[in-house]
């Protein structure tokens, strides 16, 4: 902001002063929003390292050396719960597969190719952001039930890639649509087939859109509690999030010190994805694939 | 940007039967990409609607699945049983309360990231860990802090502004426990705002403030004149999917009070899962589910009046 500039600012201030507010306001919000943010994650953190019977009887800011331990983390080692974690990593991986694969297609075919109602269809594709996973899962119990998908990671998977699919297709789309086709039809010119064009021009160059709508697939599967709850419903073959719920209700000894160091174990996956792959998340979102 | 020179380049390929239809290949092979799609949303979302208004027709046990046609007694059970009435009053509290400071929190969030110049990867990453962090953890640390055995938050409230007793738990009272819902979930949700509007806002040149500002406008008049106007329409579409994000929320209220204590914080879809699993009523909770989808569906109409999808093709390069 320029010097000496005539008051004229916001509440009668002078435009030096409503910029130094403004600069204070700023830095406080700043303030709010990073204590804010990262208080649940340090607590969490700090939690996950003190020792269990004081988790439960004070409240400590900070593991101190005479309160320190990792025993905490013996939890991961208890059978059910890496059951847990495991399924929850193929469910995660199996979405983000099946994802990537289905959305890149469906992307190729909408960018590229040409068929009656291509934009109605995509219009459709919309409504995916308003399945509810409670109105969609009571049904779905009954029908996976009767074709043998209940409590299969399979049914999950199936489940989880539909829900993610308006995000990752309209991604995709938006995204190859920004590739000259001039570099495919180099391609052709030399040869190469549809498919080769596709595999080998296109592809490589989506990569950033194929780590975006990856993450927003591992998100949705590692968020995931709803269906799982619902469609993994024999506790042993369960996910993380249900299978740590009902083990809280049954377990005999499970005091929180293990369920924060769990927790941490499970949010640090979350963690580096949101610090290393952010301008892959941003890029994802700057494409607009509302 | 698709050239139509293209078309004349096309790879060539061998003689397949289908060259024959009346159709042309480019549209076989672009249905065939879609294909999958469809598949999947026949599979995950047109099923199971026929098949939960079906199943509401009829009596069925859950464990026991023995079909028996009831008609639209089902639904009739629906708007006559007490606690459905309070459900859906609760339910829009709790949407419109969550909404409306999801928004306020996340528009903030945003203003702030975008005009922020140091430490933006840090403060990009804590917003987005927010995003990415699963629910379940979210309610587990809330579970701790909140618990009268050590939990920080409840010594806080207990001793600092004593708002509940020592020994209560807020999340087990009747008064606290639909606000510290809101709260709770605001913390973890606030971020999807915060990330759609942050994007709208990026997208606004420079150049208009920097017009404003020879013009002698003041900030807020900037903001009401650039950039409200230009986050209008993101926020109808972000308000109109966080409402009904928040409607058929399960997961979080499931987790920290399994919509009690009693039914003070039961909404539709918790009396839709207790329903089934409780009260083993499986066609009831149907008809419940029918009448949530219902929802969504005047929702969805609202939604494509608001967003125009071949609007946003233009605004992507």
């Amino acid at each position: 902001m320029s010097q000496n500039e005539p008051p004229g600012g916001i509440f009668g201030l002078s435009y030096d002063d409503e910029t130094r507010a403004f600069e204070a306001l700023k830095l406080v919000s700043t303030a709010i929003i990073v204590l804010v943010g990262v208080w649940p994650i340090y607590w969490l953190a700090q939690l996950a390292f003190t020792e269990y019977e004081t988790v439960e009887d004070v409240v400590t800011v900070f593991p101190t050396p005479d309160i320190f331990t990792v025993d905490n983390f013996t939890v991961l080692t208890q059978p059910e719960m890496y059951t847990y974690m495991f399924n929850t990593v193929v469910v995660a991986i199996g979405t983000i597969v099946t994802v990537v694969l289905v959305s890149l297609i469906a992307g190729y075919g909408l960018a590229r190719l040409d068929f009656p109602q291509k934009e109605n269809f995509a219009r459709v594709l919309l409504i995916g952001y308003l399945f509810s996973p409670i109105v969609i899962g009571i049904p779905l119990y009954q029908i996976w039930q009767n074709i043998g998908l209940l409590g299969t990671r399979f049914g999950l998977i199936i489940a989880l890639s539909a829900i993610s699919m308006p995000f990752a297709v309209w991604l995709m789309w938006k995204y190859i649509m920004t590739i000259p086709e001039a570099h495919e039809e180099a391609a052709w010119v030399d040869g190469a087939s549809r498919w080769r064009g596709f595999r080998d021009v296109v592809v490589p160059q989506c990569r950033p859109a194929i780590i975006a709508a990856a993450l927003f697939a591992f998100a949705l599967a590692w968020n995931d509690f709803t269906f799982a709850q619902i469609l993994l419903p024999q506790t042993d073959t369960t996910t993380f999030a249900p299978g740590i719920l009902r083990a809280m209700g049954q377990a005999q000894f499970l005091p929180d010190a293990y369920l924060m160091a769990i927790s941490l174990a499970m949010t640090l996956p979350p963690l580096l994805f949101a610090y290393f792959m952010q301008s892959y998340l941003l890029k994802g979102f700057q494409v607009r694939a509302l | 940007m698709a050239s139509e020179t293209g078309k004349s380049i096309r790879p060539g390929r061998a003689y397949i039967p289908w060259d024959d239809l009346p159709v042309q290949r480019e549209t076989v092979a672009g249905v065939a990409t879609v294909l999958p799609v469809v598949v999947l949303y026949l599979l995950i979302a047109v099923l199971p609607i026929a098949f939960a208004f079906w199943a509401s027709l009829h009596n069925i046990h859950t464990l026991n699945p023995e079909w028996q046609w009831a008609g639209f007694s089902n639904y009739r059970e629906v708007m006559n049983i007490s606690t459905f009435w309070g459900s859906l009053w609760r339910g829009i509290v709790y949407m419109v309360g969550s909404t409306l400071l999801q928004l306020a929190v996340g528009l903030w969030m945003a203003l702030v990231l975008n005009r922020i110049t140091r430490g933006q990867k840090l403060l990009t990453a804590v917003v987005f860990t927010a995003y990415l962090i699963p629910t379940i953890i979210v309610s587990l640390v809330a579970m701790r802090v909140f618990d009268p055995a050590g939990g920080v938050f409840q010594m806080i409230g207990t001793e600092w502004f004593s708002l509940w007793g020592a020994q209560e738990a807020p999340l087990g009272s009747r008064g606290w426990a639909m606000q510290l819902l809101i709260l709770i979930g605001t913390w973890k949700f606030a971020v999807f705002v915060t990330i759609f509007t942050l994007a709208q806002l990026r997208a606004i040149p420079d150049r208009f403030y920097e017009a404003a500002k020879i013009c002698g406008a003041n900030r807020w008049q900037m903001f009401r004149d650039i950039t409200l106007p230009r986050l209008m329409g993101i926020v109808t579409v972000v308000v109109l999917l966080r409402s009904v994000f928040m409607f058929n929320k399960f997961d979080i209220i499931w987790q920290l009070t399994e919509g009690g204590p009693g039914n003070a914080t039961t909404t539709l879809p918790i009396l839709a899962y207790k329903t089934v699993y409780t009260e083993q009523a499986y066609g009831l909770a149907n008809a419940i589910s029918v009448v949530m989808f219902l929802f969504l569906l005047a929702s969805a109409i609202i939604y494509f009046k608001l967003f125009n999808p071949s609007e946003e093709v233009e605004t992507t390069t």
